[in-house]
């Protein structure tokens, strides 16, 4: 049981209702367009109100063959008992936090706290989304709230609109560095 | 795993065979019907037992699943799968579900499925998809714009970091004048002093005589507004600016008489005009041997990442160190942290109380948590995002 899921490599997508975890991992995956049609029908309309409970899937194919499996954890709190079965044996977290919510700072915390131990041995970065329409609070109050609770080091934390592919890669990427500072590309 | 709960009065939980599901999916919804569902669904291990099965369409052995079915047509059968279309001519009149599984759905789903199951072997013809089912599946939204410029770079001009050669890696020589840049000398400088003036009166002010117009919101967090665009912006910071243009002036409101104008961070907006400014250089005055640290990664959805910023700022988040020490850890030629540290000293991003650790300064070693087979894999992974941005 455990090497099925150990086996692919996986990055997690989590964080507050609406933030974006589907829409990200929908911007990022390769098996999107295929998906998208396969549901483009009169279901879109419905599907707008419904909030996801159970995971997301995506997908990243490497070159060689290999995947990356992109997985977004249920943004309701009611199951928030997968949290820790969706992250076993994750690369690291993308946390998206909805700047819209009524206190997305404690949303941030809460997130952190229960993730605690996985980024503890692995690493997270965080999206601040919806910050085009609610531009408060601002980074500097989430990087305020991050050095209170002491993370060490200091997650990368960006603007994000979890439509653009660019600023999910680029969260992505910024996980990736924080994991390992030597990683070239350039 | 069954767990026997009281039912409700009017319904009986529908006995639940996972028939071919992947492991983690029998976890999940495991969990699910121990959590929240126990009157609506039990799980069972047999067929014997079952009235409703669950299938997952992606999985190999569909058809060794299908044929254990054959001999049970009173059970009803609940399909799921990527792309339910492709599946839904073959399995209809059952329903095939789109993964994700909404598992808020899922037990009414079951439910009808077992109760159509019975309806079939009772009467003709068929019925069609139960309308309970709720699938929820990722849709395509429209790609927000990157931000211009950004993608029309050629390489040479992505780099943007000169091509200075390193300093020695210990203080003592005199350092050529040209490692370093005058801030005044550039759009950088007169924003700063913008920001200083705005933050100080709690006015706006402006960039008088430029084209454009370009001018700095003090509150609540600082905002650069601006009506040049992105692509103009780059070569106007990179240019050195005549003494007399872009006197810094106060006033009421910025930006009605032009049109359009975009709203930035001025943190995001200083830093992109100071890594063009610089272009591998660093700011004068500035000790390439003195140890500092970036208090905070730049916002680098929209800060302009100079090759190897990222990886400048994974490490300098972390520690003090000075800018040759950290171009010296990561291997990298001196320029691109340089370009790094001004700008992030113009976006104030820069720590510079002092702290030294007295780690011996070494190419980066590899993350504790980086075996050697994720670390290529990490790698792998970045070229692909690279590759397809
Ligand atoms: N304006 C704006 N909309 C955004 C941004 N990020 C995401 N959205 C939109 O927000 C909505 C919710 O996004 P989802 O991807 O469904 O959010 P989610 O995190 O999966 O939500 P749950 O699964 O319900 O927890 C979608 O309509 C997105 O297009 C953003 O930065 N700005
Ligand atoms: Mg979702």
């Amino acid at each position: 049981m455990r090497s099925e899921r150990t086996r692919h490599n996986k990055i997690i997508f989590s964080g507050t209702v609406g933030a974006g975890k589907s829409t990200a991992i929908n911007a990022l995956s390769d098996i999107t367009t295929v998906s998208t049609e396969a549901v483009a029908s009169d279901s879109t309309a419905r599907l707008k109100p419904t909030t996801t409970v159970a995971m997301d899937y995506g997908v990243l194919n490497l070159p060689d063959g290999e995947k990356v499996m992109l997985y977004g954890t249920p943004g309701q709190e009611r199951f928030s008992f997968m949290w820790d079965i969706l992250s076993e044996g994750g690369i690291g977290l993308i946390l998206l936090i909805n700047n819209a919510s009524p206190d997305p700072l404690q949303d941030l915390e809460g997130y952190l706290g229960a993730f605690r131990q996985f980024i503890a041995s692995t690493a997270v970065t965080i999206g601040v989304t919806h910050m085009d329409s609610s531009p408060q609070p601002g980074l500097d109050a989430y990087r305020a709230r991050l050095i209170a609770l002491g993370l060490s080091p200091m997650p990368a934390i960006f603007r994000a609109d979890a439509r653009s592919r660019d600023d999910v890669a680029t969260l992505v990427k910024a996980l990736l560095y924080t994991l390992n500072p030597g990683l070239n590309d350039a | 795993m069954t767990r026997a709960q009281p039912s409700s009065p009017t319904e009986h939980p529908s006995a639940l065979l996972l028939l071919h599901v992947g492991s983690m999916d029998a976890r999940l919804i495991g969990l699910s019907i121990e959590r929240h569902w126990t009157r609506s669904v039990r799980l069972v291990e047999t067929l014997e037992e079952a009235q409703v099965v669950l299938i997952d369409c992606d999985r190999p052995g569909i058809e060794a699943a299908l044929d254990q079915l054959a001999g049970h047509p009173r059970i009803g059968i609940v399909y799921y799968a990527f792309h339910p279309k492709d599946h839904a001519l073959r399995f209809q009149p059952r329903p095939v579900l789109g993964k994700p599984l909404n598992l808020e759905a899922l037990p009414a789903t079951l439910n009808q499925a077992r109760v159509d199951a019975a309806h079939m072997i009772a009467a003709a013809p068929p019925r069609p998809m139960a309308p309970a089912l709720a699938v929820s599946s990722p849709v395509a939204y429209p790609r927000a714009p990157a931000p211009l410029g950004h993608s029309l770079m050629t390489d040479d001009e992505r780099d943007l970091c000169g091509g200075m050669d390193d300093i020695p890696t210990t203080p003592g020589s005199s350092l050529p004048d040209k490692l370093f840049f005058n801030p005044d000398d550039y759009l950088i400088g007169r924003l700063q002093q913008a920001l200083a003036l705005a933050s100080a009166s709690g006015r706006p002010h402006l960039i008088s005589g430029l084209p454009r117009l370009i001018g700095i919101e003090p509150r609540p967090v600082p905002v650069c507004i601006t009506a040049f665009r992105e692509n103009q912006l780059r070569p106007l910071a990179m240019t050195q600016l005549p003494e007399s243009t872009g006197r810094i002036v106060s006033t009421p409101i910025i930006g009605e008489a032009d049109s359009q104008p975009v709203h930035r961070a001025a943190e995001d907006f200083l830093w992109n005009a100071a890594a063009w400014a610089a272009r591998g250089r660093l700011p004068a005055g500035s000790d390439p041997y003195q140890p500092v640290r970036l208090r905070a990664w730049p916002n680098f959805t929209y800060a302009f990442a100079s090759p190897h910023a990222m990886r400048i700022a994974a490490l300098w988040t972390r520690m003090h160190a000075s800018p040759v020490e950290i171009a010296t850890r990561l291997g990298i030629p001196h320029r691109y942290v340089f370009s790094v540290y001004s700008a992030a000293s113009f976006a104030g991003l820069l720590d510079t109380t002092a702290k030294h650790e007295n780690a011996p300064v070494a190419p980066f070693p590899p993350a504790p948590s980086d075996k050697p087979a994720r670390g290529s894999v990490l790698s792998r992974i970045l070229r692909k995002l690279r590759d397809a941005v």
